[in-house]
């Protein structure tokens, strides 16, 4: 079942597009990357989701009664409050129940790794401990939807580490849409991927459709040198590209197949330093989309 | 009204914890003192600066306790004013220019409980100064100029009170307007002076005009307050602040766009 | 009124002046984000009179 669904969706300030007609829908339980780089309207979107900005055009349409957690990518906090103080305020904005809203603050900053910070005033907070208080405000009244704004790229690689496991392991209840750059983490959690670029989206779809479309499956040949590779090019029928002492075979659907080529290699008995089958990375993938827009 | 509860303790915390609460009080209560203390010293202050020439017999009339109490109401117009001006400009302003506004309207914010919680506690704190300001000042002026009926002071208090939340609420509508706290207390002042200005020149036949609320709370004092035209002009400030509190609701929701992501 | 009383009498208005004026320096010494030059703040608290220490709340403080 759809919770989001985005449609034609349009950000304009005068004459410039921060966001142009984009539709897309987020389906419960799944996790959602929005990449692209600097200025394409990432933030703009997820804005507008969290309902700070109103569109230009488009509308967005949401399950009824969706409880939204929403971690901009730099969050601010009010100074001279502590940790569990705002917490607990978001929560009780958020509608918990007066009663239960320390306890349900207090749990969530344990979950963050704030458990010792709690009586700290945020004033005195190093970056990495804002974005993990910012993700406890986000989750603390257990949104069913969670729109988060580059949640990891403020962190150090430890950090990132284990925001990743704990977004990990809010994703059985939560839908989340985040909004990232580092490609990396995108392609450890993520049910679809929205490619954004000048305020467009330029490719969307499952991490597999995408990677199907993309990806350019190749067989890469190394040899001794650059002349015993030209040599084996010229001998085949498959179309190939030579860099330096290796040779790059794309797999498509006529072939060839790992066995065809390792056969074609006994039988000529050529002595060779390496076999492998190479597939893009997300990052490879996207720089190619982005370049080809 | 659950939020309003709320964001009210977030306010209490706030101005206890930028020491508003103190300081604020703090001035009032020393303008208060200032205006007895120094007139019943001119004399001194005047001969211990040798500004009069030998044996001149310089006669200082020796200002009624009433008309001190009524200077200490022209210091709080003007030093007064423009403390909880400058005190409460980026009230609201000020949390979107920063982005600590966003994570609370990312929430289902009541945008009238958001501005109302503002409103509340900014007003207790500047009603508790005035207050406190005027009691100073009128112990002073009763230990050296002499005795003022308590009741006089009381009714002149109660009414310039209205005053001082008129004035609280634009600052805070402008907070909640403008884009930042300095044009807010631009804003606020430029009203302010505008107001004076134009009751000045025009306002002879404006008998019931919230700016005249000042002068009519000092007749309290002599005695002789005018008191179908000081109703008029409560009633009039209470619609006005009413009408602010609806714009400063309204605004501040259609600003929230304007905050920090 | 002899000169004691009188004293007495004025004492609050020094408390207070003192009051605030340390109440400032104390929150800038512990302020780690001021407004402006730390030192430049301590001089205003100190040397202008009532006005040094609103000036510092209002604009310096920042309110880390």
């Amino acid at each position: 079942m759809n919770i989001v669904e985005v449609e034609r969706l349009t950000k304009r300030y005068g004459q410039e597009n921060a966001a142009e007609e984009l539709s897309f829908a987020l389906e419960e339980g799944t996790a959602t990357a929005l990449i692209g780089p600097n200025g394409a309207g990432k933030t703009t979107t997820l804005s507008m989701l969290a309902d700070l900005l109103s569109p230009t055009s488009g509308k967005v349409t949401m399950a009824k009664g969706l409880t939204i957690g929403f971690l901009p990518q730099y969050p601010q906090f009010f100074p001279w409050l502590t940790a569990l103080e705002f917490t607990e305020m978001a929560a009780k904005l958020s509608g918990v129940e007066t009663k239960k809203a320390r306890l349900q603050a207090t749990r969530t900053l344990e979950f963050v790794g704030l458990g010792t910070a709690l009586t700290k005033k945020t004033g005195a907070f190093s970056g990495g401990m804002k974005q993990r208080l910012g993700l406890a405000q986000a989750i603390v009244h257990q949104p069913k939807l969670l729109l988060l704004d580059e949640p990891i790229s403020a962190l150090d690689p430890t950090g990132r580490r284990e925001i990743m496991d704990l977004l990990k392991s809010l994703q059985q209840d939560t839908t989340i849409l985040y909004s990232t750059h580092i490609l990396n983490d995108a392609e450890e959690m993520t049910d679809q991927l929205l490619f954004m670029k000048d305020g467009r989206l330029i490719e969307q779809g499952s991490l597999s459709e995408v990677r199907d479309r993309h990806a350019n499956p190749r067989i890469r040949i190394r040899f001794q040198n650059y002349a015993q590779a030209v040599e084996f090019a010229e001998g085949q029928a498959w179309g190939s590209e030579v860099k330096e002492n290796s040779i790059f075979l794309p797999v498509q659907k006529s072939g060839p197949t790992m066995q065809q080529v390792l056969q074609v290699l006994a039988s000529k008995k050529q002595d060779v330093l390496g076999v492998e089958f190479q597939t893009a990375s997300l990052e490879e993938i996207f720089l190619k989309v982005v370049a080809g827009k | 009204m659950k939020h309003f509860g709320i964001l009210m303790q977030k306010e209490w915390r706030e101005n206890i914890r930028n020491y508003k609460i103190y300081w604020i009080p703090a001035i009032f209560i020393l303008l208060g003192i200032t205006e007895p203390a120094v007139n019943y010293f001119l004399p001194q202050i005047l001969e211990a600066s040798g500004g009069l020439p030998e044996g001149a017999v310089f006669e200082i009339p020796t200002p009624t306790p009433e008309q001190i109490l009524m200077a200490v109401l022209q210091q709080f117009q003007t030093i007064g004013m423009a403390v909880l001006i400058l005190a409460y400009m980026a009230t609201i302003a000020g949390e979107r220019k920063s982005g600590t506004a966003t994570l609370l309207y990312v929430r289902p914010l009541s945008f009238s409980a958001y501005f109302l919680s503002k409103w509340v506690v900014a007003a207790a704190i500047s009603l508790a100064s005035v207050w406190l300001g005027f009691f100073s000042g009128y112990y002073y002026t009763r230990l050296f100029f002499g005795e003022v009926e308590i009741i006089k002071l009381l009714q002149m208090i109660g009414f310039y009170s209205f005053w001082v939340l008129l004035i609280l609420t634009i600052v805070l509508a402008a907070s909640a307007a403008l884009p930042n706290g300095g044009l807010a207390a631009a804003a606020a002042f430029a009203l302010y002076v505008l107001l004076q200005l134009a009751d000045g020149l025009l306002g002879a036949n404006w008998s019931v005009s919230p700016v005249k609320i000042p002068q009519y709370a000092a007749t309290w004092l002599t005695g002789n307050p005018d008191l179908p035209s000081l109703w008029g002009a409560v009633g009039i400030t209470v619609v006005i602040i009413l009408v602010l509190f609806g714009f400063g609701s309204w605004i501040s929701r259609k600003n929230k766009a304007k905050t920090k992501v | 009124m002899d000169q004691t009383t009188l004293i007495l009498a004025l004492l609050p208005i020094l408390i207070i002046q003192l009051a605030l004026m340390i109440f400032a320096l104390v929150d800038l010494i512990k302020n780690p984000n001021p407004n402006g030059p730390k030192w430049m703040w301590g001089i205003f608290i100190v040397v202008i009179n009532i006005i040094g220490p609103i000036l510092y709340f209002v604009i310096g403080r920042k309110n880390y």
